[in-house]
């Protein structure tokens, strides 16, 4: 079990991976824009953040930079509805750990985000 | 008229999940990113649809319209920038040297890019929500506002309210930039808040068969 920083402006989006991710036994906890990501991440030191990229001023890519910055052992999963292989690519070049497409499969969440823990405890 | 916070924030989530499929064919069709924006969801009194269609509408476009028929009815429109879709068009014929305006052949292209485009946004609309929806022969317009607005089938059922929802995009390293909008009437807004609410309803998505990147 992990605690889990589901970043997304779309509370629908935040509602169905939150639900995947307690039925797949962590914790989460939730923030609706990249500023309350950026608080959020230092108050509640999540083990993964689960990152949508299409948001409202500072975007998924900004957060996840910033992140990376201030946290360079930050665990990030991008979940998005862009399927462009550049943004996977952009998404892989910045650090992050997991791509998950919207519409969510649960079962695809869920083995992304248990990849993501995998993997970054090898950098810890 | 108005929508819930949450009816609209669950319809803009299902919009950028479809505009985000059309982004990706784009990408696929020119080589190159696709930068969207968030949609937005907004509902206007038929007489302002104008107005705040002008958000998205500005100098000279070709439009791409495409009647959807169905539980769900409305217009789907891609619109560029006249000097974009020039270069859209040139990007994907080879054509040299580049044209400076859209003739026959042209047009013809950008009806069928349009077509494509415009069913990856409505295919994945009609599969998440479960309704089959049927299309018209895209029909490319290169005309004014006023005269495009005509044309919607909206404006014909004599309804006081249209749904608007669009974003913008920009294809990265060129001049090509647009929007994409479906606009809706009232008498398919309450199928469609119904189809989106059992769609939010649902325990975990689909899984839909779209291309992974």
């Amino acid at each position: 079990m992990a605690k889990i920083l589901v970043v997304d402006d779309s509370g629908l989006s935040r509602q169905m991976s939150g639900r995947i991710l307690r039925e797949s036994g962590h914790d989460v906890v939730e923030a609706q824009d990249g500023i309350a990501a950026l608080e959020t991440y230092f108050l509640e030191k999540p083990e993964v953040v689960f990152l949508d990229i299409n948001m409202k001023g500072m975007n998924g890519f900004d957060v996840l930079a910033k992140l990376r910055e201030l946290d360079p052992h930050a665990c990030i999963v991008i979940a998005t509805a862009d399927i462009q292989s550049s943004t996977r690519k952009m998404a892989a070049e910045g650090g992050a750990r997991g791509f998950v497409t919207k519409p969510f499969v649960a079962a695809e969440v869920a083995r992304a985000v248990n990849a993501a823990l995998e993997g970054c405890k090898e950098w810890i | 008229m108005d929508l819930t916070e949450q009816q609209k924030d669950a319809l803009t989530e299902l919009i950028n999940i479809a505009f985000s499929r059309t982004a990706a064919s784009l990408s696929e069709l020119t080589g190159n990113r696709v930068e969207l924006d968030v949609p937005e969801v907004s509902v206007h009194p038929m007489g302002e649809l104008a107005g705040a269609l002008g958000r998205y509408v500005q100098g000279e476009v070709a439009t791409v319209h495409q009647i959807f028929s169905g539980p769900i009815a409305g217009d789907a429109l891609l619109l560029l920038n006249h000097d974009g879709a020039v270069n859209l068009v040139d990007m994907l014929t080879g054509i040299d040297p580049p044209a400076r305006r859209l003739g026959a052949s042209s047009k013809e292209v950008l009806s069928e890019i349009g077509n494509i485009l415009l069913n990856a946004c409505l295919g994945i609309f009609g599969d998440l929500l479960k309704v089959r929806l049927s299309f018209t022969v895209p029909r490319l317009h290169l005309e004014s506002l006023a005269d495009m607005l005509e044309s919607l089938v909206i404006g014909k059922d004599e309804l006081h309210y249209a749904l608007l929802i669009g974003a913008q995009f920009h294809v990265k390293s060129t001049e090509i930039t647009g929007s994409m909008l479906i606009v809706l009437g009232i008498a398919s807004l309450e199928h469609l808040i119904r189809a989106v609410q059992e769609w939010t309803q649902t325990s975990t998505f689909p899984a839909v068969d779209h291309e992974r990147a």
